[in-house]
């Protein structure tokens, strides 16, 4: 099934994730008016959601996220690696 | 190597944008200097932040319709109408390490330079975190920065007028949903300098300079000179290579 939600985040902005999943995550797609960069980081986000189990917790999505971004040294400004695994989360519901 | 400031220039958006680009990557190859620039928009554009989704914010029948361009920019944050007339945009393009490394300080120092220029002509504005600028609680200023390869950009847009009619026609609200009711709410949330100060745009844009000159003078650089100059053969070359190679592309105006 393909779902999608739309949050302000508590760091302040707009976070959208549409998510194509059965058992597992087959597509998904972030977008918003957030700050990351360097920018292609949040397609190495993106990669890292492929094949992750639907039931996957707020936990192990957020640490998924800071991984990467620590790996890149990647900076978020208005959103935060908990913040958006909330927001996919919320999604696969 | 001082700061180089470009006055007021009118360009496409995908100029625009591009020579935002290019000028970075001379930065990034040390055959740039510092740069501020301020420019405005013909036609009349709509930028979107990097992360967002075209067809989420813009209405791009009404833009087609209008003949108002669209363009993903390099930056995130959110989406921009640029207005030819109502409307002023800079950047900043410069190494990171003249600039505080924490991000919010470094949208802080340089959202003070246009504070400074406001104040010039009379307006008192403030700061307003992440990269907001407000007079009485209003938004007049929005500004996205990215840092990539030691080299710092920021760019914003200033208000200068306001057609909120135009601005909500382009930015994806439907042409149903722009009611009284809806103008009035970003009436409130949503200002300009014309609101504030009869004053024409090319005095705004000299006390801009001014502010800015003066600002980057005191940034953490052993460089605090200026002076004003124009684009490098290069640099312009690069600019156009950008604008058609990458900007006018679908595959990266649709990439998200």
């Amino acid at each position: 099934m393909i779902a999608s939600t739309s949050q302000k985040v508590k760091e302040g902005k707009l976070v959208k994730v549409e998510v194509e999943y059965d058992g597992i995550i087959r597509r998904i797609k972030i977008t918003g008016d957030f700050f990351l960069h360097p920018e292609d980081v949040l397609d190495r986000i993106e990669e890292s959601m492929i094949g992750l189990g639907k039931d996957a917790s707020i936990d192990t999505i957020a640490s998924i996220i800071q991984g990467i971004a620590q790996a890149h040294d990647a900076q978020m400004i208005g959103i935060g690696p908990e913040s958006l695994a909330s927001v996919i989360r919320e999604t696969l519901k | 190597m001082k700061w180089r400031i470009v006055r007021p220039e009118v360009h496409d958006a995908y100029m625009n944008m591009a020579i935002d680009e290019a000028v970075s990557e001379g930065i990034m190859d040390g055959s740039s200097p510092p740069t501020i620039r301020f420019y405005i928009w013909k036609p009349c554009a709509v930028s979107i932040g990097y992360f967002q989704g075209i067809r989420d914010e813009v209405n791009l029948d009404v833009c087609r319709e209008l003949g108002v361009d669209c363009i993903r920019r390099w930056t995130g944050g959110g989406a921009v109408y640029h207005d030819y007339e109502g409307e002023l945009t800079y950047s900043v393009i410069a190494p990171a390490s003249m600039f505080p490394k924490n991000i919010i300080e470094s949208y802080r120092l340089i959202c003070g330079w246009i504070i400074r220029g406001l104040e010039h002509i009379g307006i008192t504005a403030e700061f307003r975190p992440i990269n907001d600028i407000l007079v009485d609680n209003k938004k007049i200023s929005g500004s996205a920065q990215t840092r990539r390869r030691g080299v710092l950009l920021q760019h914003g847009t200033l208000l200068y007028g306001l057609d909120l009619r135009i601005m909500f026609s382009v930015l994806n609200v439907s042409r149903q949903k722009i009611s009284d009711k809806m103008i009035h709410s970003a009436e409130e949330r949503v200002t300009c300098i014309l609101k504030h100060c009869d004053v024409d745009k090319t005095a705004v844009c000299g006390a801009l300079i001014e502010a800015f000159a003066c600002g980057a003078s005191k940034t953490n650089t052993e460089n605090k000179e200026h002076e004003f100059g124009t684009w490098s053969e290069r640099e312009i070359m690069r600019a156009r290579e950008l604008a058609e190679k990458k900007y006018k592309t679908d595959e990266w105006t649709y990439l998200r």
